[in-house]
């Protein structure tokens, strides 16, 4: 692949072209996938400069891979197939708006979430996370990649919290989603009291669906709007541990479906303790204290009789958890209410909190229904008994999505540097299995993808079309998903 | 539609077609008898063509499951025809729109095909109406969207094809957010499932693996038919605090049902429009509500009572009090699942109401109103009554979007009414007559401006095409998507001010059906319209606003 600096240098100013080898080796290798040969990095300060680059891109066969985190890399998606210009859009990291009124903040892909939150809560706002985002996460791309929030009540539908976006599809083309795309440029729009709050469309369309999780193979995102919620004036975290997780689960689908409790997530003692410990050395002593499995989950009041609501919510709360056969506390080993809000309100410490224990992680999570989620579990236990891998560096995080009709499921595997071989056999073992098992692998990273399309050729055969119609020179994170002509 | 679908001569499909049609469902489910085939061709509702007809289709067939419908979609393939789907058929958008169309009339595809209580979704055939679901989801405490059109129509039309707007949205969202898998007979034949349906894994998860297919079968407005046949849909369920069996004696304005022990209906009246809207933002905030609405009160009159209204229109005292004094209303039905929450629910209600200076009504207690409301709201069931101020009615909708601009939507629809009712073109509903409902707790708002016209009056039949024409250009000037997005007549000129939204469709239309066999009517075609009798100030505008709001290469004017 030719990649001629000048070209990219005329486009972004050479000042935002680097082939710093120490730069670039982020992207040479993240969790199971490695082989990324990234060239270049460009910095991009623009739409206009964007597509300028996917045009010259498709001129000369340019791979250009959109990347908006800080490294350290987890998942895989931004290491290149082969060659690439890496665009990175940290830069371009304005939070543009944030309405009050209508709880919506217009973000471009660089705002972090340590960023984003102060500006939020000074505003009276809250925003909806997902659980301990590394620092330096783009929010925009974790809702790319739909990544689960904690509070279920305002996960409506797959897209939540994403809204709005400007699009770069891989022609070149702007394309706007949502209410977004006008009539009317953004400036005419909020004149005239639009928010850019609606998600669907524009009209017959709803390409912010076709892009979110498609890994940057599709379009550039070059901003969003981003749901926001009321934050609470009365807070109160709750655990109820248990030994058994099918009362957990009970307990669970008696509470959301009449909307109940903001946060909602189960853990194992594994990963309780990890999420938990303010000395990750003592995860291990905290986790042999710990319940098998704990609910952790919120009551709040917000503007109007805060107090009664939660009284409300908590003696409703506790009759579900009595029919359940469980019953909640105010603190776990190691950790009070307090400590918990505060964590769930909050992007990861450094080292991020999986890595710090035991030096490396692997997650293999994927999607299902919380009544099936023992079954995984099971599925999960014997295949680290067949590798010989310790149970109890195995974490388990459930996350009820969609009010509680899903659940995103995840394992990490934790390890050190002297198991690293089996914790990675481990990684390619449970995946196969879990997913011989039924697991919906909906974001298919890595190894995952062939898993996943291998399962579904009609979805394959729609999505190469799909494809070939926004990205027809395949200029973006090529070979990636189902992009790749061998996986059916 | 214009008279431009009028049908002017009659195609008839050969016999060869017609034979592959019946080894596809079995004679006695196809018909091309004229008589039959102008039943499916009288589509009045929300069509402003003055003739009220669209195209007759070639034949008609009723298939009765998924291997059927592919088999009719593959004779259409074959013999150059086209195809539209009809699920069940409220308005004129299942209507056709080319001459040689198959009609495929899902009626015999009507069942539920599973309940999963736990995980709430329901698994439901293209027939299968929002009646039934309810019905069957109540005994399971749980609930289903149903929209504002009604409880006879198809769930699965709305949510896979059509829109999906209702007044239950506030707590059980849009039609499209709630679909969590369908599957879908492409114009080629070929069944794609979407979602984790396709890997045989269940009907739970509509997106991916990776991109969603789902952003293409549809987007705030569905495909209109254009697009295949959706054969089966999976849609969330919601919660349902109430009694499994609703005891109802009579039907529609006669209905009288025992309320459910923590359901509240509150009527709520503030003074001026500012107060509402707080009132209203409060009301999302504090996650209040089952079903809100606001209707107003003159158009509650008009539809329950039509007559008296004409009669106290006359009166100026009491056209006031309708129209003014009541103006700035809402709807809200609570609903708890315990008696502590209705009580903090009501209390919250009572607070934010008198906070904004207005005053509200509990009308579920009341023996004269409360036994009636409750199925006309949860079920829908008083929609019907829209037709009987003059026999017909149109609407004109505006991009959903944040609340505050729906309520300029409705003050600029009344506006544009109060014109048209002036010079006699439209009845006099008081002109102000929005449908106004919340997505999501206030995520979003929803307006449409109902207007009711006699479609016996020529004057009224002339008047459609201008409204229609005037209502796209006034949304166009307050930056919002039209409803007019959806038709043949202004998709030129519209989806260059949005990003060439009909390019895409065009594309994905192509790929999904080279060889034209889907009605695209709907879809992505594009027809010219005849701005002749459009006031010259209108089309001033309208090229203005083509002027100021058409994308350029760099994307839209600023
Ligand atoms: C009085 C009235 C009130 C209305 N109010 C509302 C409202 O509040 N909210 C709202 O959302 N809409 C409303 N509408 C508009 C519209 O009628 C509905 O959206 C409804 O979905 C259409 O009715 P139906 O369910 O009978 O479907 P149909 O008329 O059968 O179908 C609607 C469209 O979807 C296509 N279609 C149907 N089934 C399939 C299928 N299986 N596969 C592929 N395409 C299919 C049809 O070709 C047609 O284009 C209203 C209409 C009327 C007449």
């Amino acid at each position: 692949m030719a990649m001629d600096k000048d070209k990219l240098s005329a486009i972004v100013g050479s000042e935002n072209v680097s082939e710093d080898p120490d730069l670039l080796a982020t992207w040479r290798q993240a969790g199971p996938v490695s082989g990324g040969e990234p060239q270049l990095l460009v910095r991009p300060r623009s739409t206009a400069e964007v597509r300028e680059l996917v045009k010259l891109a498709r001129a000369e066969g340019i791979n250009l891979v959109f990347s908006s985190s800080a490294p350290p890399r987890v998942r895989g998606d931004s290491v290149p197939a082969g060659e690439a210009v890496i665009v990175d859009m940290s830069g371009m990291d304005e939070l543009v708006r944030l309405d009050r009124r209508n709880k919506v903040a217009l973000i471009e892909p660089g705002v972090t979430f340590e960023r984003l939150i102060p500006e939020v809560d000074k505003a009276g706002l809250k925003v909806l996370m997902p659980l301990l985002p590394k620092r330096g996460k783009s929010v925009l791309a974790s809702a790319l990649e739909r990544e689960p929030i904690t509070i279920p009540k305002y996960h409506w539908d797959m897209t939540d919290p994403m809204l709005c976006t400007e699009l770069v599809f891989g022609t070149g083309d702007l394309f706007r989603t949502g209410s977004a795309a006008g009539p009317g440029s953004l400036e005419q729009q909020w004149a005239a009291g639009g928010a850019q709050k609606n998600p669907m469309g524009p009209a017959q369309t709803d390409f912010v669906r076709v892009v979110q999780g498609s890994q940057g193979t599709l379009a550039a995102v070059m901003w969003c709007t981003l749901k926001l919620e009321v934050k609470p004036s009365i807070h109160r975290i709750y655990f109820v541990p248990d030994a058994r997780l099918s009362r957990l689960s009970d307990f669970t689908y008696r509470a959301l479906r009449p909307k109940l409790g903001d946060e909602w997530l189960i853990l194992s003692a594994r990963q309780l303790a990890t999420v938990t410990a303010e000395d990750p050395s003592r995860v291990d002593e905290l986790a042999a204290q710990m319940a098998p499995w704990t609910v952790v989950y919120g009551v709040s009041g917000y503007e109007y009789l805060p107090e009664m609501r939660v009284a409300y919510q908590e003696k409703d709360l506790a009759a579900h958890a009595q029919a359940a056969g469980v019953m909640a506390a105010s603190e776990v080993p190691g950790c009070s209410a307090k400590r918990m809000e505060r964590i769930l309100a909050s992007p990861s410490p450094e080292p991020y909190y999986k890595a710090a224990p035991k030096g490396a992680f692997m997650d293999i999570f994927f999607l299902t229904t919380l009544d099936r989620v023992p079954h995984f579990v099971s599925v999960m236990e014997a295949e680290a008994g067949k590798h010989g891998y310790p149970p109890e560096r195995v974490g388990t995080y459930i996350q009820p999505i969609q009010q509680g009709r899903n659940v995103h499921l995840e394992f990490t595997l934790y390890y050190d540097s002297a198991d690293a071989a089996k914790a990675g056999e481990l990684f390619t073992s449970a995946s196969q299995a879990l997913s011989e098992a039924g697991a919906f692998f909906s974001r298919p990273y890595g190894p995952w993808a062939d898993l996943a399309y291998a399962r579904c050729p009609d979805t394959v055969a729609a999505l190469r079309k799909v494809k070939d119609m926004l990205d027809p020179d395949g200029v973006l994170n090529r070979g990636k998903l189902c992009f790749t002509r061998e996986v059916v | 539609m214009t008279s431009e679908t009028m049908t002017q001569s009659f195609e008839t499909i050969s016999d060869e077609a017609y034979r592959d049609l019946e080894a596809a469902v079995g004679a006695e489910y196809v018909s091309r008898e004229p008589g039959v085939l102008d039943g499916y061709t009288w589509q009045p509702t929300i069509n402003d063509d003055p003739a009220k007809w669209v195209k007759r289709p070639v034949a008609v067939v009723l298939p009765s499951c998924t291997e059927e419908v592919q088999e009719v979609v593959r004779a259409c393939n074959r013999h150059g025809l086209k195809f539209k789907a009809f699920s069940t058929g409220w308005g004129v958008y299942s209507g056709c729109t080319y001459d040689n169309v198959v009609q495929v009339d899902l009626r015999r595809m009507n069942r539920i095909l599973e309940i999963d209580e736990k995980n709430m979704y329901a698994v439901i055939e293209p027939y299968n109406c929002g009646a039934q679901l309810q019905a069957e989801a109540m005994k399971l405490g749980l609930n289903a969207h149903i929209i504002g059109a009604g409880p006879a129509c198809s769930p699965l039309a709305s949510a896979t094809s059509g829109w999906g707007v209702g007044w239950d949205g506030v707590y059980m969202s849009y039609g499209h957010r709630n679909l969590l898998g369908a599957e879908w007979v492409l114009p080629d034949g070929e069944v794609l499932r979407v979602g984790s349906l396709d890997s045989g894994l269940g009907w739970f998860s509509p997106d991916g693996p990776g991109p969603s297919l789902r952003g293409i079968m549809r987007g705030s407005a569905g495909a209109l038919g254009g697009l295949g046949i959706f054969t089966k849909c999976s849609l969330k369920l919601y919660n349902w605090p109430g009694p499994p069996h609703m005891k109802t004696e009579g039907v529609m304005l006669d209905a009288q049902t025992e309320p459910p022990e923590h359901m509240r209906f509150h009527l709520c009246f503030f003074p001026d429009r500012a107060s509402l809207d707080e009132a209203v933002y409060k009301m999302g905030e504090s996650e209040l509500a089952y079903i809100f609405t606001r209707t107003a009160v003159g158009a509650y009159v008009n539809t329950f009572a039509p007559h008296l209204l004409q009669n106290v229109s006359r009166t100026r005292a009491f056209r006031d009090v309708l129209s003014k004094t009541l103006k700035w209303g809402c709807t809200i039905i609570l609903v708890g699942n315990s008696e502590d929450e209705i009580v903090f629910q009501e209390a919250v209600l009572k607070e934010i109401v008198s906070g904004q200076g207005g005053l509200s009504m509990e009308t579920m207690q009341a023996a004269a109103i409360g036994p009636m409301m409750v199925m006309n709201f949860l079920r829908v069931s008083a929609i019907p009554m829209v037709f009987r101020a003059g026999g017909l009615f149109s609407t004109a909708l505006a991009r959903n979007e944040a609340w505050d601009t729906q309520m300029d939507w409705a003050e600029k629809g009344e506006k544009i009414k109060q014109r048209w009712i002036d010079r006699g073109g439209i009845l006099d509903d008081l002109a102000d007559n929005p449908f106004m409902a919340l997505y999501e707790q206030n995520t979003w708002g929803h307006c449409e401006e109902i207007f009711q016209y006699n479609a016996r009056d020529p004057k009224h039949l002339a008047s459609l095409e201008p409204l229609f024409v005037e209502f796209s250009v006034a949304a166009m000037e307050m930056c919002m998507e039209p409803l007019s997005v959806t038709d043949a007549r202004l998709r030129e000129v519209i989806s260059p001010m949005m990003g060439h939204y009909n390019e895409w469709q065009k594309k994905i239309s192509l790929f999904l059906d080279a060889r034209r066999a889907a009605d695209t009517g709907m879809y992505c075609d594009e027809v010219d319209i005849d701005l002749s009798k459009i006031d010259p100030e209108i089309r001033e505008t309208l090229d203005r606003m083509v002027a100021k709001l058409t994308w350029s290469e760099e994307g839209p004017p600023s």
